[in-house]
């Protein structure tokens, strides 16, 4: 599935002239999640590319998942939750940061295109935030262009069905 | 084999206004693992539901997506219907094709494609769930509340009244706060300690209640149903038991000359003393601190003088454990003191004083009986100024909110001076009249219309003595910045509401959340105004926010209704979306090194060491343990585990990872 | 080097230790291997010089170590250091290791608890080398292109033979993440991704816990620079957080503790 959902990509890109910038958003659950619910409920209109994945706060988002978002073809990813002091779990968010910097000086130090990685705060309340940053995100994407230098995961590697 | 349920609701137009939910079904049906795809125009009504339950029974499904709304939305919706079905309510997730997709895009097939997709991911995912079961909690059905003040008491009688016992813990030597120490109170100039006392003595004689007094809370540990309280009860130096309140002790102590707290440092007391006449529990305490014979080694008077032999020199302080299921926090608040404004004398001038000052000026039974006189001199003040707003709504002195009472008590305060010294002047110097609640405006009305007290519309910027007079410089705003300049006799400072000074120690032992004026910050501003963020900890009064008294009692009332609540069941049940450490047959047990890097990272002390040993005791290793009482499900301490041996039930490695793999 | 078998003899003799953990010659004069001094006669073969770069305290962990008896180990600074980190993850109580500290002269000193080897860390000099800085400086003066480029190039030459897991001290996981096929992290395949993926889970893993003994590199068949990529992250680690790795007992893992306060400029 995840092979022909690449192929999907690719033949998109094919057909449009326009490339359309591929994006995966891991989101804390209490705060950027309902602030993108509340674009929603504000009907606030931003940008199709992305794909939001909730994870109950930042501290449980493994910079792995980073890494095999890009491998699975994204050509940016969004980091985003609580603003510090506000986590709902009081210190998740702490901990995230602390991991970010430190990941993304790796990122940095090897070549990896970090200007793809954008992290955030983004609370319950700011839902024209959440529009504004995907907007913003998906222009300097789409003028990065595709991230095809990024290896691709190989797709017989996918995770086996589970009965 | 996976049997997964997709059902892509219409929500109306709202979903099917912008996206194909027939296209996304029939997408969706083709996915590995589903084998039932259907959309409808409402999942979650009645129809809707059953059409869920009906596919269960009749498909055998082991999993379900519901493709509309956000899971924040009807998320409990579903799974009560999955529950009902027969299947575990974790088995089944919802992909939010609405607020995140259909309200936020044009109908154009990258729309709909992208739901498509957000649906492909949660059937990644919930192909990957496994059924999770309540955890259940047992609960203390005993409540602790921490201050002896209104809002305490409140609380107190109220979970008292509902059948559960109640352990009040007060530091002062007795219960009744700051209300105790106001003569009437606004808007209905009630007698503060009328409407009080009684209130205090039912706190003591209620056979649910448990009063400790002159008493400090050492520690907390636990968790919601389940905290073990260390409480100290410093030493009073008398036998309880034996007092009988007869008052000898504080007559024949030779010293008199210490301020009296209560009387907020206007009048003395003695080293035995009871705080005020209708102090409840009526027993004195020695301030050791100010006794002559525990500084000194002599005296002994009032030993000398009782008549039941209740003093006791050698009394220590007793650490008293008790097991309770809730805590509610009404540990109230203080004022600024003069000495906090520099333009206002430094507070070395006795005659700029605070409200609560004043108050004791008011109180029949305070140290001038009644009548309102100059600390300085005693002599009955002809003009009095009372300035609002002093410390309060000023960035610039590190306070910016708004005290809430103070608009009231000076008007309250003003027309009390008023009532007293008919031919007196008042006047109140002011930047707003915030008076909201009910009556209030009617209240303020009449001090100015009916009491005749001048309401001056600026702010005083400095006050100097001069010829034993106080001259007040400020500034009548209304009249263009008039500068106005006026001699009082006595000034009333409207000094800003704060935290104690040790609310933030009492916050870390209790592991809540403050903000940075220190008040207790409750779950949520609107909605949850007495929880916090610890479980089975409740706030009232004060010390989450400046309030007045009917506010203070509505919050107690409030947060007692919900100690009522979790005591209602003998169980708790949570969430299972906890951590768990792997365990394993031997000679493995457990993949985990015991490293305890997660210890150190978990916010809510969840991670335990658990000792694997053989039959003989021989330690074997040490692995982590979640406490699942505890543990709030952040997942911190899954992402930092290097070796992938903790991982959080309803959002696993796994499920993540094929969320991701999705794409 | 005398004074070195001296003290292991003397060890041995009196019991105190059942094996002492130290360096023969290897298969060149550029090597050393790893000794497991059993008998005080055997002492004489120890030696310490440049060749001594393997950290030994991978040892202390293995269980067919643990099972020969209360052992000595020969340590650099980057061993001491390996053995407090240790102490701080639960790994080994105290007094289990004894450690003989030999510094750049030559000196021995005999160090049996973990206070007495902090003691000892407190005197010796911390930071990088100014060649290590000119090390990392040379990358990071490329621009991204060249980072990419430079590390591709490298990483591609992985085989993923995981030597350099074996022989880092501070990998000492029961189950290696590599070894999770539920969900499967890293592909299994000397394949792109799965190189770059192995490669920034190990400096993850080791950031704020790195001792900088450099045995990575050494092991490494293919003689990739992966040091390079702990080293960064422990100057980062030390500049942002403060963290000190095997300095000290206090348990600070910096990737597990936080300051309300800590900087960063990318958040938006």
């Amino acid at each position: 599935m995840a092979e022909s959902a690449v192929v999907e990509a690719a033949n998109r890109t094919a057909a449009t002239s326009a490339f359309e910038p591929r994006i995966v958003a891991f989101v804390c659950n209490w705060c950027t999640y309902a602030g993108a619910d509340l674009t929603g409920t504000s009907r606030i209109r931003y940008a199709t590319n992305v794909r939001v994945l909730r994870l109950p706060c930042t501290g449980r988002i493994d910079f792995m998942l980073i890494l095999q978002a890009f491998g699975q073809g994204a050509d940016g990813v969004m980091v985003s939750g609580c603003h510090p002091g506000d986590c709902h779990y009081t210190a998740g968010n702490f901990h995230a940061r602390r991991r970010w910097i430190v990941f993304r000086e790796l990122l940095d130090f090897l070549g990896v295109d970090v200007r793809r990685i954008c992290f955030s705060w983004v609370s319950a309340a700011e839902g024209a935030k959440w529009a504004d940053l995907v907007n913003q995100f998906v222009q300097e994407i789409r003028a990065l262009g595709p991230y095809r230098e990024f290896p691709r995961r190989l797709p017989q590697l996918k995770p086996a069905e589970v009965c | 084999m996976p049997r997964i349920g997709v059902f892509v609701c219409h929500c109306g137009e709202n979903i099917a206004g912008t996206v194909d939910p027939a296209a996304v079904a029939e997408a969706a049906a083709r996915f590995p693992g589903v084998v039932h795809s259907v959309h409808y125009t409402y999942m979650c009504s009645e129809p809707g539901q059953n059409l869920i339950k009906e596919a269960i029974r009749e498909k055998r499904l082991t999993g379900v997506v519901v493709a509309a709304c956000s899971p924040r939305m009807h998320e409990p919706t579903f799974r009560r219907a999955c529950a009902e079905a027969g299947l575990n309510p974790y088995l089944c997730e919802m992909a939010n094709l609405r607020e995140h997709c259909s309200w936020v895009h044009e109908k154009v097939p990258a729309t709909t494609q992208k739901a498509i997709d957000l649906v492909r991911i949660q059937v990644e995912k919930v192909k990957r769930n496994r059924p999770l079961y309540p955890i259940k909690v047992p609960v203390t059905k005993r409540a602790m509340v921490l201050g002896g003040g209104i809002a305490g008491i409140q609380a107190a009688l109220d979970i008292a009244n509902a059948g559960h016992k109640v352990i009040l813990v007060e530091r002062e030597p007795s219960i009744g706060g700051h209300m105790a120490q106001l003569s009437e109170t606004f808007p209905t100039l009630d007698c503060s300690q009328c409407i009080l006392t009684p209130r205090m003595v039912e706190v003591a004689q209620h056979p649910n209640i448990t009063l400790y007094t002159y008493s400090e809370l050492e520690s907390l540990s636990g968790f919601v149903g389940n905290f073990k309280a260390r409480i100290r009860k410093k030493a009073r130096s008398i036998d309880e038991k034996l007092c009988t309140g007869c008052g000898v002790c504080m007559q024949k102590c030779p010293t008199k000359k210490i301020p009296s707290e209560f009387n907020a440092g206007l009048g003395m007391r003695p080293a035995i003393y009871v705080p005020f006449p209708q102090a409840v529990p009526n027993k004195p305490v020695i301030d050791r601190a100010n006794c002559v014979f525990f500084q000194k080694g002599r005296c002994r008077v009032c030993e000398k003088f009782c008549p039941t032999k209740a003093i006791r020199f050698d009394q220590q302080d007793e650490i008293i454990e008790v097991d309770v299921g809730a805590v509610v926090v009404a540990t109230g608040y203080t004022v600024k003191p003069t000495s906090f404004f520099p333009e206002y004398g430094y507070g070395e001038c006795p005659d700029v004083i605070t409200g609560l000052h004043f108050e004791r000026l008011a109180s029949a039974s305070g140290p001038t009986g009644g009548v309102i006189r100059r600390p300085s001199d005693g002599r009955i003040p002809e003009t009095v100024v009372f300035i609002a707003c002093a410390g309060s709504r000023d960035p610039a002195k590190g306070i910016s909110y708004c005290s809430k009472i103070c608009c009231m008590y000076t008007a309250k305060h003003a027309m009390l001076y008023r009532h007293k010294v008919p031919q007196g002047r008042a006047y109140v110097f002011y930047m707003d009249i915030r008076a909201g609640g009910k009556m209030y405006e009617e209240f303020v009305r009449r001090a100015i219309e009916e009491d005749q007290v001048n309401y001056v519309r600026g702010r005083v910027a400095r006050i100097y003595e001069r010829d034993g007079r106080l001259v007040v410089c400020g500034v009548d705003t209304l009249l263009n910045g008039r500068p106005v300049e006026l001699e009082a006799d006595l000034v009333v400072l409207a000094t800003a509401m704060v935290a104690h000074e040790d609310a933030e120690t009492l916050a870390q032992k209790l592991k809540v959340s403050y903000d940075t004026d220190r008040f207790l910050s409750e779950a949520h501003p609107k909605l949850r105004p007495v929880e916090m963020n610890t479980a089975g900890i409740f706030v009232a009064g004060a010390c989450q926010a400046p309030k007045d008294i009917p506010e203070a009692v509505a919050q107690a009332s409030g947060a007692a209704s919900k100690v009522a609540g979790l005591f209602s069941q003998d169980e708790l049940t949570r969430e299972p979306v906890v951590a768990v450490v792997n365990r394993a047959p031997p000679p493995i047990w457990s993949t985990c090194v015991g490293c305890f890097l997660c210890e150190s990272a978990c916010a809510y002390q969840a991670i335990e060491r658990e000792e694997i040993r053989t039959r003989d005791g021989q330690l074997i290793k040490t692995v982590a343990r979640v406490n699942p009482g505890l543990c709030q499900g952040c997942g911190t301490c899954v992402a930092l585990c290097r070796s992938r041996s903790i991982d959080l039930q309803g959002f696993t490695n796994e499920q993540i990872f094929a969320e991701v793999l999705a794409l | 080097m005398q004074a070195l078998q001296e003290q292991a003899r003397k060890l041995l003799e009196d019991q105190t230790v059942k094996v002492v953990i130290g360096y023969a010659p290897g298969s060149d004069e550029e090597r050393a291997r790893a000794l497991f001094v059993r008998t005080p006669q055997q002492a004489e073969q120890l030696i310490f010089d440049q060749r001594c770069r393997q950290n030994l305290a991978t040892y202390l962990l293995k269980p067919e170590v643990k099972a020969l008896g209360r052992p000595a180990v020969v340590a650099g600074v980057a061993t001491l250091r390996t053995i407090l980190q240790y102490a701080v993850e639960n790994q080994l109580q105290d007094q289990a290791v004894v450690a003989l500290a030999v510094d750049g002269n030559g000196q021995v000193t005999t160090l049996s608890t973990f206070s007495q080897i902090e003691e000892y860390l407190a005197t010796c000099p911390r930071g990088l080398t100014p060649e290590q800085e000119q090390e990392l400086a040379r990358i990071e003066q490329m621009s991204r292109e060249e980072r990419w480029a430079f590390w591709s190039q490298q990483l591609s030459r992985c085989l993923k033979c995981y030597a350099c897991r074996a022989a880092c001290p501070l990998c000492y996981c029961a189950r290696c993440i590599t070894e999770v096929n539920q969900p499967q992290w890293i592909p299994v395949a000397a394949d792109p991704f799965g190189n770059l993926e192995w490669n920034v889970v190990r400096a993850m893993h080791l950031a704020g816990r790195c001792v900088d003994c450099g045995s990575c590199r050494e092991a490494c068949p293919e003689d990739i620079p992966i040091d390079l990529l702990n080293r960064l992250l422990a100057r980062e680690t030390l500049t942002h957080f403060g963290a000190a790795p095997g300095y000290s007992l206090r348990r600070e893992y910096a990737l597990a503790v936080f300051r309300p306060d800590d900087k960063e400029d990318f958040i938006r």
